[in-house]
């Protein structure tokens, strides 16, 4: 008469915490989750193949579409990689707002982490202040380039235009405020019982099955890997900044937390040197009307908020678009281990999972 | 109290059971209000501060109204009041969704049920021990009677209380199953395992009133817990109140512990295929439970009418004024400080996970609860 049966759910496509459109084939033991299998696609476009047909000065704008809480981290990949591709050296100047911009973007991109994973876990206070702070930098977005979310904020070889007046106050005004607004985020949740019973040991993944899996970006370092493409392969004005690269040994959920409000801090450091060491000189590189492509190619990676963003791009000779355009979106990659991480524990771990993988299915489905 | 006669019990009781509904469906739309309100400010914005409608009519009318109120300090804290009814006119307008596949008659008696066993339970709470007013002669039928703080002063009214609330989970458990769905049921175990698991410490903190009172009539408990207690039972009713409203959260589903809906997790929980006033009714239960909750731990922790909690009221004379005897003022007081308590805990903590909440009840709050009633029926012995 009693049968031990396992069910079988769909969590999303519809679903308040699955960051979109992620669909999670679940088994359920009880409570217990025994099986699960991210399904992904439902928000494809194949914004790779559109950029293949569009010319090298007009896919920028489909980079935005990617990961659309970082679209500048996804900006500056692509205007690299297409320097790169044909050889353009970008003015200091420029190279240094791009840094700076690009330490805002990894700001408002870890703010909306950690609202929506806090959210997910329940305190959605947390979720409102965060914003508040967004609602700052997605400000200074528009001074500079006009867009809040779908920036385009970059040129191939620089930017069209230098930075508004009255950026640097809005820029100031943020980075005077911004530190106490971390602490603030941290008296709600870093030394909450509730919290720290929520993610400690939840979701955890070693450091091994990381590297074995490809996993980058904070979720990498938070199992003790200091690896940073801005250390290891520095872009922009990187080399020239210092800051430290946050790590964690405990490979939990908790720990992602930590290293994500440590690496808040540290982009707060970068943007205070770039302001105080902003290079006067021209933003804009000297380049032809046409970019005509030879055969070559080339592979960008960039430290994008999620981890490792690369844009790997092919030219064919006297093409004015690639031949061939791929990008390993570091939420693809990172959402792989997701069954690994959640397989044995409870259903509301696999949102804290969810959360702490800080997935963007623009990115992931493309 | 001079004997009544039937005609006259029968229209007292319907008057104060019009009197109470009307006080319940008051007070809840104005707590969700306040929710919206409390948790803006909380958040650092505003909460509500307009109805949705035309920009005509009285929706644009009292929108313009409630901008110029804006402008004023005080005032711009209760803008949109309106919204309090507006809830409830969404509510009832709403299209009522059946699904196909649900169990129609248990899919509709679900929410009635819970509703119903949250209201019922006023019948037994006294607000104020006496009369609150006397009907003058003039009145038909009932002149010169006292219109009193409570329905009925049933000897066993804590456990008239106790198993009409524990009657609401099935309201709960038989709506998630007549979904038919898998999110509802999900939702509808963990509330069987998590409310059914709290009514026992939640029950057991109760047992210390009444063991340090020696009765189960709610206006008795109240009085004696609030002014006959020796200094050491103050501590006793201090941690039994900690326990009761913790328990309180659980029972009704508030964060931290409102696991059968945890919105991130299962979708809405129980009430996911619900929809128009059948949500509305789960909705309003949850916010009557928080109200009995907080009527509850207010009269028999903190006092009831009487202005000091955990039986400090024993050191004041009973002849001062104002504060010496019970005033209904104080345990409305107390009620609404609790709901503020209530959505405050919200706006400040995360959720715990089910079987974090589970190994609360069972490992820490009924030992720790069997102690404390332990320790009372020893305070007891040395009153008596």
């Amino acid at each position: 008469m009693f049968k031990n049966e396992e069910m079988e759910i769909n969590m999303g496509p519809q679903h308040p915490s699955t960051h979109g459109v992620l669909r999670l084939k679940l088994r359920l033991d009880g409570e217990v989750v025994k099986h699960c299998r991210p399904v992904i696609g439902y928000l494809h476009r194949g914004v790779e193949k559109i950029c293949e047909n569009k010319t090298f000065f007009q896919g920028q704008v489909w980079t935005d579409r990617m990961d659309y809480t970082s679209a500048v981290a996804n900006n500056l990949g692509w205007a690299e990689a297409v320097e790169k591709l044909f050889g353009i050296t970008v003015p200091r100047r420029a190279q240094y707002i791009r840094t700076m911009l690009n330490e805002y973007n990894r700001l408002a991109s870890h703010l909306i982490w950690l609202a929506t994973h806090a959210l997910d876990i329940g305190a959605m206070t947390v979720f409102l202040y965060t914003f508040r702070e967004r609602e700052a930098i997605l400000d200074m977005f528009e001074a500079f380039c006009g867009a809040r979310l779908t920036t385009t904020a970059f040129r191939i070889g620089g930017l069209r235009e230098d930075l508004p007046p009255g950026f640097e106050k809005m820029a100031r005004t943020f980075q005077a405020r911004f530190l106490d607004c971390i602490d603030e985020y941290e008296t709600l949740l870093t030394e909450n019982r509730i919290w720290k019973k929520r993610t400690i040991g939840v979701g955890m993944l070693k450091a091994e099955d990381a590297i074995a899996m490809g996993v980058t970006g904070p979720v990498l370092r938070a199992a003790g890997v200091p690896y940073d493409i801005r250390k290891a392969f520095p872009y922009a004005a990187y080399a020239e900044m210092d800051f430290e690269v946050p790590t964690r040994p405990e490979a939990d959920t908790y720990a992602r937390y930590l290293v994500r409000l440590a690496e808040m801090r540290q982009s707060h450091r970068i943007i205070d040197q770039c302001l105080g060491g902003l290079p006067e000189g021209p933003v804009m590189a000297k380049l032809p009307k046409i970019l005509r492509a030879e055969v070559n190619e080339v592979y960008h990676p960039t430290e994008c908020p999620k981890g490792e963003l690369g844009y790997y791009l092919v030219g064919e000779k006297g093409s004015t678009n690639p031949y061939r355009f791929h990008v390993r979106a570091p939420g693809f990659i990172n959402l792989q281990a997701l069954p690994m991480m959640i397989e044995g524990s409870l259903v509301a771990d696999v949102i804290a999972t969810i959360g702490t993988l800080d997935v963007v299915l623009g990115e992931i489905d493309r | 109290m001079q004997t009544m006669t039937l005609s006259q019990t029968c229209v007292m009781a319907i008057l104060q059971a019009i009197a109470v509904v009307i006080f319940i469906f008051i007070v809840v739309p104005l707590t969700t209000f306040a929710e919206r309100k409390v948790l803006g400010y909380l958040q650092d914005r505003l909460g509500a501060t307009r109805i949705a409608g035309s920009r005509n009519g009285l929706t644009g009318f009292l929108n313009r109204g409630m901008w110029k109120m804006g402008k004023v300090p005080f005032l711009s804290i209760v803008r949109g009041l309106p919204m309090f009814i507006g809830d409830i006119i969404k509510l009832l307008v709403k299209e009522d969704i059946i699904p196909d596949k649900a169990d129609r008659a248990i899919f509709i008696i679900a929410p009635a049920l819970s509703m119903v066993a949250s209201v019922v339970v006023f019948a037994a709470i006294s607000f104020y021990p006496g009369a609150l007013f006397t009907f003058p002669r003039c009145v038909p039928v009932i002149g010169g009677l006292p219109f009193t703080g409570f329905i009925t002063n049933m000897n066993v009214g804590l456990l008239f209380i106790l198993g009409i609330a524990s009657v609401g989970v099935y309201g709960i458990v038989l709506g998630a199953w007549s979904s038919n769905s898998k999110f509802p049921l999900l939702g509808g175990l963990r509330s069987a395992a998590q409310i059914v698991s709290y009514e026992v410490p939640l029950t057991l903190s109760l047992m210390v009133p009444v063991v340090l009172s020696g009765s189960l009539n709610f206006n008795e408990m109240t009085r004696m817990v609030a002014t006959q207690m020796p200094i050491w039972a103050v501590p006793l009713l201090f941690v039994g109140f900690f326990v009761y409203f913790t328990c309180g959260f659980a029972e009704t589903n508030r964060m931290p512990f409102d696991m059968p809906e945890a919105e991130n997790e299962l979708v809405a929980g129980f009430h996911t295929e619900y929809s128009g006033m059948k949500f509305g009714f789960f909705y309003l239960a949850e916010y009557i439970n928080m109200i009995v909750v907080a009527a509850l731990a207010s009269a028999f922790f903190l006092g009831g009418p009487f202005l000091l909690p955990f039986g400090l009221q024993s050191f004041v004379p009973a002849t001062w004024p104002l504060i010496g005897g019970p005033n209904v003022i104080w345990f409305l007081l107390k009620i609404f400080f609790l709901l503020f308590t209530f959505i405050w805990v919200r706006g400040t903590i995360p959720r715990y996970r089910y079987d974090q909440i589970m190994a609360i009840a069972w490992k820490y709050l009924i030992p720790f609860t069997l102690v404390d009633v332990a320790l009372a029926a020893v305070v007891r012995f040395t009153m008596a």
